[in-house]
């Protein structure tokens, strides 16, 4: 079987799939990918935007800030299948996903005498999606804005603010025009991309999927379900101020969905599908009903993932074994399909 | 939240990536290296990954509870940490250089040189009085410690911050390229206190932490081995094992760790970061890095910070992560330089081949392994000396870095910055900094063919 590979006629698969393989690579990186920051940035700007409009007492406002909050959170989820990149190399993951909440930081910055800018914030990690998340809903979800201070409507804006920045720079790192990161995969194997070959950046695109599956099934929901012992631990659940946890996991899946198929939004390119679908339907088919259940059985946990960690657990742990079978096929038969490539 | 990286792979495709070999003519007369036995870079702890992830995955061969806590320690390695008190993760400063150990070690590699050396990054000074401590540590400065924590949290001042300004160094190769080095000159601003103008500065950026186990456990005989402290053979180059105060067990061992060979373990390097770069406290480090500071304490008489057995899974973390595997080993041009590299007299120092001694985690145990490095000191000229010294290292020595794993650097880290303080831009510029020992081989260097050279980087990138 190895020595095909190393057979001296005309049909080296690497090569005739070089074309397919550019397709796939293209579509990944400027079609899920960049178009994935994009949406992140621009849903980004609606936030900050909703912030600046935002005031004490006014409860439709206060809900804007939440629907912009949710419709920013959504994109980056569903970009935590590829955190390789600008994302890393700059940075940017610290900068809008730390977590868990400085809490202590936000309560000395909020009751100093400075001007809270986004600037002050740049050398902080009181920032980011979760420090939004902390002053739009508190640390109990039930925030209204009857309780929000000036002081916070600044930070809030601040913070925003700052976050927009951010993936901003993400989406410039990315996007050809600017950082062009894209690059390294739209012309992987030649000079000036890092992957010295197609199949090494169709392998990090894998991996990328691998390890978020992973992540899903062994940290983010296990230990929030079992992290006590055992016994659920409530606080270490990432997205809990907002019950938006359900929705972050879904969409972790959803960003192995648009790697693997190559569609994001109205766009339906090559994918990982494609290159698999020539070599073994079977495993393409079974790589599909994977992530849809996977996705199912997360929406199918009733009430907040804080609740149903106490009072629902097998749905909660129904989820995290149908995402654990995803990771399982993606990285005991893709992963090998590709390498072989 | 960072994800995690946690599948470990299999070396199922080893066959097939040294079966292909790309022989060219040149080998029929020239006699060519093979490189085929030093495909299992660390021994059976070698991964075959040439993606972002090459620096991120448990050994392959660690056992079921090895692998539960290296797991779990992953998870410690990207932990944020937070202002006192928090439920989770608390006790950040109240100074420190960076929030996390990954930010300094991202992706288990190497960070940048930082675009702004005040941002949050893997850089930063250590510092100290001329002299040394009787057991022949660096002398602290009074209100600073030997580490410059250029961060603060919030209501706090840093003790400083950093400036750099750069003075060019032109190289000429015998082709006529011309390389432009930049040579870094640190200074201290903006302290909360007055800085002793006697006072040492040295430059430091993070480095990989993948295969630390496996250098942990080579024999100290077999180190001492190359040793060579009076150059009695005459080649020009000494080499020489630092011996440090370990806190682990408050003897003087064999220095390995660091860029000058200052710690004996693993376990004590993991305490000192979180000690000296976050500002937090475990069993062996128990005191915050800015007692007694005016800057340097939260009040909350929490410490030790760290639970002992999460400092003790970070450790095994670091063990156990893998060792990834050379690529292109059969390409002749990469073996053409395998052979310049030894004729240039690079592997005199980063000498391919070592063996491991018996571990605790068996999965390190009696392991032959390619680091490419001796882990002794050498005298590597004034250009790069920090005159500073840290026991038997003086300000000329440094510890010969581990070559294993460097050709990946870009894909992991997306930047080829080298040296101490990252100042090579890549590997052509850190060879040219190589001065003391070895000036003769970075003179030989300037004298290879552009052919040559490109074949000797084709090499140290394969690695």
């Amino acid at each position: 079987m190895l020595l095909v590979n190393c057979s001296d006629n005309d049909t080296d698969p690497v090569i005739a799939d070089g074309a397919i393989n550019k397709e796939i690579l293209t579509n990944a990186s400027v079609n899920v990918i960049t178009a994935t920051y994009k949406e992140l940035y621009d849903n980004s700007v609606v936030l900050t935007t909703a912030c600046q409009n935002l005031a004490i007492d006014d409860e439709a406002a206060l809900t804007a800030v939440k629907n912009a909050w949710i419709a920013t959170r959504a994109p980056w989820e569903k970009s935590e299948g590829f955190l390789y990149g600008p994302v890393d190399t700059e940075g940017i993951d610290p900068a809008i996903d730390s977590w868990p909440v400085d809490v202590n930081a936000i309560n000395n910055i909020l009751s100093s005498s400075q001007a809270i800018t986004s600037a002050l914030l740049d050398n902080d990690d009181a920032r980011g999606f979760h420090t939004i998340e902390y002053f739009v809903w508190g640390l109990d979800g039930n925030k209204t804005a009857s309780q929000l201070t000036t002081r916070e409507l600044e930070y809030l804006v601040a913070a925003a603010q700052n976050l927009q920045s951010k993936t901003q720079q993400l989406y410039n790192g990315w996007l050809q025009s600017q950082g062009n990161f894209a690059n390294n995969f739209i012309n992987a194997g030649q000079s000036g991309s890092i992957y010295t070959s197609q199949k090494d950046a169709l392998l990090e695109l894998v991996e990328g999927i691998i390890i978020i599956s992973d992540e899903v099934a062994t940290g983010k929901i296990e230990t929030p379900l079992n992290g006590d012992n055992g016994a659920a631990s409530p606080q270490d659940e990432e997205s809990r101020f907002s019950n938006n946890s359900k929705l972050d996991f879904a969409n972790n899946i959803r960003s192995i969905q648009n790697i693997y198929m190559g569609d994001f939004g109205s766009v339906q390119g090559k994918g990982l599908t494609d290159l698999v679908a020539s070599k073994n339907a079977t495993m393409d088919v079974s790589i599909k009903a994977k992530i849809s259940d996977a996705i199912a059985a997360i929406e199918a946990i009733p009430g907040t993932f804080t609740d149903a960690i106490f009072n629902n657990r097998t749905t909660v742990e129904n989820a995290q074994q149908k995402v654990a079978e995803l990771k399982v096929i993606l990285e005991s038969q893709l992963q090998p399909l590709i390498s072989n490539l | 939240m960072n994800a995690v990286l946690k599948y470990p792979f299999l070396a199922v495709f080893i066959i097939l990536l040294i079966s292909c070999s790309d022989n060219d003519s040149e080998e029929v007369y020239e006699d060519l290296p093979s490189l085929e036995d030093r495909l299992f870079a660390g021994g059976q702890t070698t991964v075959f990954l040439t993606s972002s992830n090459s620096f991120s995955t448990p050994a392959p061969n660690i056992n079921g509870s090895d692998l539960a806590d290296h797991l779990d320690g992953d998870v410690d390695f990207e932990s944020v940490f937070v202002t006192a008190p928090a439920s989770i993760n608390q006790g950040l400063g109240t100074i420190f250089n960076n929030s996390s150990c990954v930010s300094c070690h991202p992706r288990d590699g190497r960070p940048s040189f930082p675009a702004n050396i005040n941002a949050r990054s893997g850089f930063f000074l250590r510092v100290s009085l001329p002299g040394q401590l009787e057991n022949g540590a660096p002398i602290p400065v009074p209100g600073f410690g030997t580490q410059i924590q250029n961060q603060a949290i919030f209501g706090y001042q840093p003790e400083g911050k950093f400036q750099v300004t750069y003075t060019d160094i032109v190289e000429i190769l015998s082709d006529g390229t011309q390389i432009t080095l930049k040579k870094p000159t640190y200074s201290l601003i903006d302290t909360y206190i007055p800085f002793p103008g006697n006072a040492l500065l040295s430059p430091r950026i993070g480095s990989p932490v993948f295969g630390l186990g496996l250098l942990e456990v080579i024999t100290e005989n077999d180190i001492l081995q190359n040793q060579d402290i009076n150059d009695t053979d005459g080649d020009g180059i000494s080499g020489k094992a630092n011996y440090v105060f370990d806190a682990v067990t408050g003897t003087t061992k064999i220095g390995r760790f660091g860029w000058k060979a200052n710690t004996a373990t693993i376990l004590e390097q993991c305490a000192g970061a979180y000690n000296g770069d976050m500002g937090i406290t475990s069993y062996l480090k128990p005191i915050e890095t800015g007692f007694g500071q005016s800057n340097g304490e939260d009040g909350f008489g929490d410490d030790p910070e760290l639970a002992d057995h999460i400092l003790q899974r970070v450790a095994l973390y670091c063990k156990t992560l893998a060792v990834p595997a050379p690529r292109n080993i059969t390409v002749s041009n990469v073996r053409r330089g395998a052979k310049i590299f030894e004729q240039l007299e690079c592997a005199k120092c980063h000498i391919p081949k070592m063996q491991t001694g018996p571990s605790a985690i068996a999965a390190l145990a009696n392991q032959t392994i390619f680091p490419y490095s001796d882990l002794l000191l050498h005298d590597m000229g004034d250009g790069l000396a920090d005159n500073r010294s840290d026991f038997l290292a003086n300000g000329n020595e440094w510890k010969t870095r581990p070559l294993w794993g460097i050709g990946l650097t870009n894909v992991v880290n997306n930047h080829t910055n080298f040296l101490h303080d990252g100042r090579a831009k890549n590997i052509t510029e850190a060879i040219l900094w190589h001065g003391g020992e070895a000036l003769n081989s970075k003179n030989k260097f300037k004298q290879l063919s552009a052919k040559d050279r490109n074949d000797l980087l084709n090499f140290i990138n394969s690695l």
